[in-house]
């Protein structure tokens, strides 16, 4: 019993490690579009169609 | 649903929604959480343009539905729903999934009404035909 709480607490540790400094780390960005036909596509940052969704989409918020 | 009154309610049930606005099948402001007229027109333009961007990227033409663009501090969402669109801005990391909940029931509590008079004028055409 005593072995199987210390699994526990070290897989718990190494998540929590994993997630702390091999994680993704600030904010993610990303933008989705759906389409009538149940189609739907994401866009990672860097592609050219998320930095033209993007730009539109600063250009929004600022107001 | 009145559009105005459909977003006051969006507004009071969502604590992620900052500003939202409603647009007709032609383009034009139904409603908007913006007391400034010009800050609206802004936001349907630009969720317009998003709109047609959003058209462009898929290589068969198809209708728009649903974009959403998270960015660093805010994001932006437009939904389309029988004919009209709904935009609204949120601030960073929001619930997607949540947020387009809210605006699809807010689009459908707009529709359903409009929906329900064509069915009792197709029910009175019925009639007044028998």
């Amino acid at each position: 019993m005593r072995k199987l709480i210390r699994l526990a607490v070290l897989v718990g540790l190494a998540i929590w490690a994993w997630r702390r400094f091999a994680g993704p780390s600030g904010p993610q960005q990303r933008a989705g579009v759906s389409y009538a036909d149940g189609s739907s596509i994401v866009l990672e940052p860097g592609s050219a169609g998320f930095e033209r969704l993007a730009s539109i989409a600063r250009a929004a918020l600022r107001q | 649903m009145d559009a105005a009154q459909a977003l006051r309610e969006l507004a009071e049930l969502s604590s992620q929604i900052e500003t939202a606005v409603v647009l007709d099948a032609d383009g034009s402001v139904l409603a908007s959480t913006h007391e400034d007229p010009a800050r609206a027109a802004a936001l349907a333009s630009s969720t317009l343009e998003l709109v047609g961007a959003a058209f462009e990227l898929n290589a068969q033409p198809q209708e728009v539905m649903r974009v959403e663009v998270e960015l660093e501090d805010a994001a932006l969402f437009v939904l389309r729903d029988g004919g009209r669109t709904i935009a609204a801005t949120t601030g960073s990391q929001p619930t997607s999934g949540l947020v387009v909940y809210d605006l699809r029931t807010c689009l459908q509590r707009i529709t359903e009404p409009e929906q329900k008079k064509k069915r009792k004028t197709i029910r009175k055409v019925k009639e007044d035909t028998e």
